[in-house]
């Protein structure tokens, strides 16, 4: 078996291993349906505990499934894409390309996000060199040794590596920005403007999906009664736990529309329940100091502060419910802390987002309202409108942008006999 | 707020900790005698603060049935950030604010002291400090400038420690000055004065530990200065941070200021203490350990459950303290990582847990896509055309 995840140590290793991809990415060209196939394989083979523990894990499988990714080919590419067709333009024909090798910058708080925003340029048919964040070696080697395995024409495999090196190494790091004709860079502020400042050539295409944070929001009659209360409680305390709380696609807070029937008191405590259920499936390994004084302090701050606001929590930093009122997004506290906000309409804090929010999860009975809703968040900066309990689903657009498209050139032919 | 005085049995019952043997408690003794002095304070305290009580009724212990002092709420120390300070006393009541020193672009905590509670804390700081130094007043050199010593209303943390250790001194002479461009220098005269007249005599020295050395201890040796003071007993506290950076062991910094002083390194007494646990220090003893005095306490909690670690682990830093009753510090949860030597039976003979500091808790390194640093900006709507 090949090993895909390798560390690099000088910036000539890094220029050799991006020559090396070059040629081979551009020597052998693939369609999208082929990458789909092997993507597909090395999907349906992620089974087992090992797998299972990976966060993120589920996520990764459904998006290497066959009927995810060929239609977001499809529509990002174009209908004739998936064989690497060229299609037509009224006069003209169009065929998309790769742009070369991708370089790719994941978020160091995502497992699967390596790979995730590999196979986005794969699909483009492009080489990929990805710096794999160091808290996030192991698992994306366990991941990764799986398509060495199901690759067994080495289709993929002679296209990725994967590079491990410190996120100070700005050597390295201007090497590997140097070598690339495309780059997708994700995470935090600093790492985001940290990374776009480095020596990429002129013509490299470059994707940021830079930070975010979601918010989720039930219409009263979603929360204060009916059958389905319990099932969305579920569903927020997934959504919190993904990622322990600390991705761009992570509800930090959740507003509930007031109405005469609720009482946020016995929601707040349906939702305690759904929280401790999911801490005991899920409970956390470890967590850094400097979070567990911050999930002290948001607990003290919010009860000190105000004096209706109340809590629920355990003594131990596993979770933490912060009850109010109000339409703005208290700054996040994330590691599973989940302020509950009341509000007298869900437009009220829709109409102050300010682009930071990416992701609105609804809970909304009447479809008319929730277009409504999704309208006026399109409006004021959010990027994706989804069903509580599936933010974290990564799909195509992501943050406003599509996945594929931007490590693709479009070529356009005109036919001289015409 | 309400304004009736603090129970005199639960003041009685203070006192007694504070005239109990400082470190001679039977751990369990301790625990039982303690347990029910905090349950009383945090009764009273919640009485008159109505925030409070709903952040101690939101713990998902009941105090009042708790049986260990571990299941009492405490409050993180960042809480006492609160602009005005958390106060259990009325507003004509407070003496003195003590503020914590933050570094730059952090508000300081600040704790507010009625006369009751500034009388405690000088007697606490007394009380544990004579178990290490001895009573015998002495000749006191303050490493720092005059300015530390604060003025009456509100005093920093520099001050507050000066401050503590007045109750030894016969006279006190700060060796330091503002220089021409604001740095801190040696008043060399004031030093000179001090040592010609107290060489051979026990002086009591206390300073900040980066103090000390950046601003004492190395332009003394640029110099070749030494002093001949054998008998001084230094006492510093403050953080290490920057010295480690310097690569300052404790051992080389011990040895570098009892070079300068002329004593011996085993006269450097270190001490960890915090405005926030006013009245108590944890000094190192002989063993390099850290003890609690019988009006407080020290739990050392994981981070991953918050329950107490056992001996040779290490955690969080919780102090507890008996003796403020004009602000909630009994319980405060501090950002320092500390580790348990043992639960009893130190070596140097006092009772108790004891523990070593390791380090203040580092900045979480978050580079995650949900990490925002600084707000987008972006106007909030964005004009669409009509139709």
């Amino acid at each position: 078996m090949v090993d895909l995840l390798q560390s690099l140590d000088s910036p000539q290793q890094v220029a050799m291993t991006a020559q090396r991809l070059r040629e081979r990415a551009l020597g052998l060209e693939t369609t999208p349906a082929q990458v789909i196939d092997a993507l597909a394989r090395w999907g349906e083979s992620l089974v087992g505990p090992a797998f299972d523990a990976i966060p993120g894990s589920p996520f990764l499988k459904l998006w290497l499934r066959r009927g995810t990714l060929e239609p977001i080919v499809a529509r990002e590419l174009g209908p004739n894409a998936l064989n690497g067709m060229w299609h037509d333009e009224r006069a003209a024909r169009i065929r998309t390309f790769p742009v070369g090798l991708v370089g790719h910058w994941p978020a160091g708080n995502i497992e699967i996000q390596p790979l995730l925003s590999m196979s986005c340029a794969l699909l483009g048919g492009n080489a990929c060199l990805v710096r794999v964040p160091s808290g996030l070696v192991a698992q994306t080697r366990t991941l990764i040794e799986r398509l060495s395995e199901t690759d067994s024409a080495r289709l993929l495999a002679e296209r990725i590596a994967l590079v491990a090196f410190d996120h100070d190494r700005m050597d390295l790091q201007r090497a590997m920005a140097s070598a690339v004709d495309g780059a997708m860079i994700w995470g935090g502020d600093e790492a985001v403007t940290q990374i776009r400042a480095l020596p990429f050539p002129h013509w490299a295409r470059v994707a940021v999906f830079g930070p975010r944070l979601s918010v989720a929001a039930m219409d009263g009659q979603s929360w204060s009664g009916g059958p389905d209360r319990e099932t969305w409680c579920l569903r927020i305390a997934r959504d919190v736990w993904q990622f322990d709380q600390q991705a761009c696609s992570s509800p930090q807070v959740l507003f509930l529309e007031r109405h005469p029937a609720g009482d946020v008191g016995e929601f707040a405590a349906m939702l305690a329940a759904a929280f401790r259920e999911e801490n005991r499936l899920h409970p956390r390994r470890d967590i850094h100091p400097a979070l567990v004084s911050a999930i002290c302090l948001s607990r003290a701050s919010w009860l000190l502060n105000d004096g209706g606001h109340r809590a629920i929590f355990p003594q131990a930093p596993d979770w933490t419910i912060l009850v109010g009122e109000g339409a703005a997004i208290p700054a996040p506290t994330q590691g599973r802390t989940l302020s509950v906000l009341l509000v007298d309409s869900l437009f009220d804090p829709i109409a102050k987002f300010d682009g930071t929010v990416q992701t609105l999860g609804l809970a909304v009975r009447d479809g008319t309202k929730e277009a409504q809703l999704a309208h006026a968040a399109g409006r004021n900066g959010v990027d994706r409108i989804v069903k509580l309990g599936r933010m974290h689903t990564f799909g195509s657009p992501w943050d406003g942008m599509d996945l594929i498209r931007p490590m693709v050139r479009l070529v356009r032919h005109v036919p001289s006999g015409e | 707020m309400r304004t009736d005085a603090f129970p005199t049995d639960v003041y009685r019952r203070i006192e007694a900790l504070l005239a109990s043997p400082t470190y001679g408690l039977d751990p369990d003794d301790h625990q039982e005698r303690l347990l029910a002095v905090l349950q009383s304070q945090l009764a009273y305290a919640t009485e008159r603060n109505a925030q409070l009580e709903r952040y101690v009724r939101a713990w998902p212990i009941d105090y009042r049935m708790a049986s260990q002092i571990a299941d009492l709420p405490f409050l993180p120390v960042g809480a006492f950030k609160a602009d005005p300070p958390l106060a259990l006393v009325p507003r004509e009541s407070i003496t003195r604010t003590l503020a914590s020193s933050a570094t730059t672009g952090q508000r300081p905590s600040r704790v507010a002291l009625d006369a009751e509670t500034s009388k405690r804390m000088v007697k606490g700081v007394t009380t544990i400090i004579r178990d290490f130094i001895g009573s015998k007043r002495r000749p006191y050199l303050v490493i720092d400038t005059p300015e530390a010593l604060g003025g009456q209303m509100e005093l920093g943390a520099r001050g507050a420690a000066i401050q503590g250790l007045r109750p030894f001194a016969t006279e006190v002479v700060c060796c330091l000055r503002h220089g021409a461009s604001g740095t801190l220098e040696i008043d060399a005269d004031k030093l000179r004065d001090f040592a010609f007249r107290w060489a051979q005599a026990d002086v009591l020295v206390y300073g900040f530990t980066y103090v000390i050395w950046q601003h004492f201890v190395l332009a003394l040796r640029a110099k070749g200065v030494a002093l001949d003071l054998p008998n001084a007993r230094v006492l510093h506290s403050g953080g290490w941070k920057r010295l480690l950076d310097q690569a300052v062991t404790r051992e080389a910094y011990a040895s570098g200021v009892a070079a300068v002083f002329g004593c011996a390194p085993t006269n450097v007494l270190d001490f960890y203490g915090m405005v926030e646990n006013v009245g108590i220090v944890y000094p190192d003893c002989e063993r390099g350990n850290k003890h609690v005095p019988a009006f407080g306490h020290v739990i050392v909690r994981d981070p991953l459950t918050l329950r107490p670690v056992e001996p040779g682990q290490q955690g969080l830093v919780q102090v507890c303290s008996a003796l403020p009753t004009s602000f909630p510090g009994f319980l405060v949860l501090t950002d320092d990582i500390a580790e348990v030597i043992g639960a009893d039976g130190c070596g140097c003979g006092r009772r108790g847990i004891h523990f070593r500091f390791v380090k203040r808790v580092p900045k979480t390194e978050m580079r995650g896509c949900g990490n925002l640093e600084s707000a987008r900006q972006r106007p909030a709507t964005f004009p669409v055309a009509d139709g």
